[in-house]
């Protein structure tokens, strides 16, 4: 076989390429199974038919033919992707190698020509395009985030609508800029800029929140993530940033910082006034019905025997007064909870006061930390207030408490096994008093409250109020 | 004839103090020797007079029970101390045993009560 035979041969056989020659003047000269695949002509058939065939009428009518085969004999050859028509007249997108052919004495020959069928990546490429502008549109249009990118010396080379509405630069007016501008001049000053973008190629990203400029000078919270992009060699190729304004957020998390000032405050009051009240009753009220109760004893001793049972009837009145009155004051003293916590101040006020009034009581506490001390105030409260209902109006046997962390705040349940009610809000206005204002302490303190009741069955009082952070976020 | 118990009666309240002195003073065999405000004025109306028995408020003002306790203890040493304390007292309670008060009386017993702790205090002072 001669080497000739061999190439032959090879062409021949190529499926993946058409690959034929052109006479001088543009006639299919050779074919191969190739080029029969792709285009779908026999050699029979289009062997010295002009190579214009293959192309759409609108390129022949351009005369892109003729031109593409005098560019090959200008330039030795020509490259060119395009449509090109097969013989059933659909098209392919093409990729084309036009070669012009010497002899040896310099004679043009003819063209070699090399065509793949490329139409599946051009697909490819196209959907690519396209989703890559899609993306784009996408991040584009976000105007809740500043997304933007970086060249790795930190300079701004894209810019979306976002970050025009948060820091009121065009994108024409930001682009080529240093990012530091967006830092305010403390921070620049500290170096911040520079490290930030420093420690993203280190860890690959940095997210921060603080201070940041806007185009007029004036300044926003922002939440910051810096990611730094790698090509597939590892070389940085730049920064992507995107952006967040939490001004409004920090400022809604200072009205609620600010609520639980407000709400420290108000349960520190109460508690001022109800000492007051309890020294009050205390030091005034009890004192009086104490001697008022003596004085009817040595009374009743100087009254002849038919008056003693009135008398006895007066002193018994006294007695009943002066124990409701110590009750009221046991109600409103200062709670332990400073000194003992809340848990034990709980099962002191359940051992002292409740089993006092002839219930018996269980406690049950699953708390991973003591809150803060005006939630504890109010948890106390509320379940004294419960307590006390059940006491005045359940006809209970027993009552059981239970305290147990839950959605970042205490869940507590006070249940009875009394008679129970038959709405939510019964006709007694003062334990509808006592509802309500647990209802309040628990709505003030950011929290929730519920009764649940069915006549015969008890009631079961059931609140929740935030455990509330003790540091604010930096 | 017998020898009268001779009493201090100690109380910021004035109507407590008015009954209280009745209550005593209506008994056979008890008299108040004087009747004082606060603290201050329990000691010197103690050493003054060497009651046999004083009966101490225990919430005073110018120092309260425990104040007047530890004066009278060194100004009139064999004056029998009675605390008379509201229902929640109790946390000064253990203080006042340790500086010698004999007994709690809780303010609301019937006067026999009071009475009865009276001249069993009396009696103790004589033995």
């Amino acid at each position: 076989m001669r080497p000739d035979d061999g190439y032959r041969l090879l062409v021949q056989g190529v499926r993946d390429y058409a690959i034929f020659m052109l006479d001088p003047d543009g006639h299919i000269a050779t074919w191969n199974v190739g080029a029969e695949l792709i285009k779908g002509y026999r050699e029979e058939e289009i062997l010295g038919r002009h190579f214009s065939a293959l192309y759409p009428p609108e390129d022949v009518a351009a005369g892109k033919p003729a031109r593409e085969l005098e560019q090959a004999v200008r330039d030795g050859r020509v490259e060119d992707e395009g449509w090109r028509l097969r013989k059933d007249g659909t098209r392919f997108w093409a990729n084309v190698v036009i070669t012009a052919l010497y002899d040896e004495a310099g004679e043009l020959r003819g063209f070699g020509k090399v065509t793949r069928d490329v139409t599946g990546r051009r697909a490819a490429e196209e959907a690519l395009r396209e989703s890559e502008e899609r993306f784009r549109l996408l991040v584009q249009g976000v105007l809740e985030y500043g997304i933007f990118m970086l060249d790795p010396d930190g300079r701004v080379v894209s810019w979306n609508d976002g970050a025009e509405r948060i820091k009121g630069y065009r994108e024409e007016e930001i682009l080529g800029q240093h990012c530091s501008v967006f830092y305010p001049p403390e921070d620049v000053a500290a170096g911040m800029p520079t490290k930030a973008l420093e420690r993203a190629v280190r860890d690959g990203r940095v997210e921060s929140e603080g201070w940041r400029l806007r185009k007029d000078g004036t300044r926003f919270w922002a939440n910051v993530v810096i990611t730094a992009l790698f090509d597939d060699n590892g070389r940085l190729r730049g920064f992507g940033k995107v952006t967040r304004d939490l001004t409004e957020r920090r400022a809604a998390e200072q009205a609620l910082s600010e609520r639980r000032r407000l709400l420290s405050h108000l349960v520190e009051a109460q508690e001022l006034e109800r000492r007051r009240i309890a020294w009050d009753v205390h030091d005034d009220s009890i004192q009086a019905m104490v001697a008022v109760g003596m004085r009817l004893q040595l009374l009743a001793g100087r009254l002849p025997a038919e008056h003693h049972e009135v008398m006895g009837q007066l002193e018994e009145s006294v007695r009943a007064s002066v124990g409701r009155l110590r009750g009221l004051v046991a109600n409103l003293r200062p709670t332990t909870i400073d000194q003992h916590g809340l848990i034990p101040s709980l099962a002191g006020y359940l051992q002292d006061v409740v089993a006092g009034w002839g219930l018996e009581t269980s406690l049950s506490a699953d708390l991973p930390n003591e809150p803060p001390m005006p939630v504890a105030i109010t948890l106390f409260r509320i379940c004294q207030e419960a307590l006390t209902n059940v006491h005045k109006h359940a006809g209970a046997t027993r009552v059981d408490v239970t305290l147990a962390g839950k959605d970042g705040g205490t869940l507590v349940r006070v249940t009875d096994d009394g008679v129970g009610f038959a709405h939510p809000t019964p006709d007694d206005p003062y334990r509808h008093f006592g509802l309500l204002e647990m209802r309040e302490r628990a709505e003030i303190a950011g929290g929730w409250w519920s009764v649940a009741s069915t006549p015969g069955s008890g009631t079961t009082v059931q609140f929740w109020l935030p455990t509330a952070p003790t540091q604010e976020q930096p | 004839m017998i020898e009268q118990l001779r009493v201090l009666v100690a109380d910021d309240d004035p109507m407590l103090r008015m009954a209280l002195s009745e209550v005593i003073e209506a008994e056979a065999g008890l008299h108040v020797v004087a009747t004082a405000a606060d603290a201050e004025e329990a000691a010197d109306l103690a050493e003054r007079h060497t009651p046999d028995v004083a009966v101490i408020d225990v919430r005073m003002p110018r120092g309260g029970g425990t104040h007047a306790t530890r004066e009278i203890r060194t100004r009139s040493p064999r004056t029998q101390l009675l605390a008379f304390s509201a229902y929640d007292d109790s946390g000064a309670a253990e203080e006042l045993k340790r500086l010698g008060v004999r007994e709690f009386l809780v303010k609301g017993i019937t006067n026999a009560e009071i009475v009865a702790a009276v001249r069993r205090a009396g009696e103790a002072g004589d033995v």
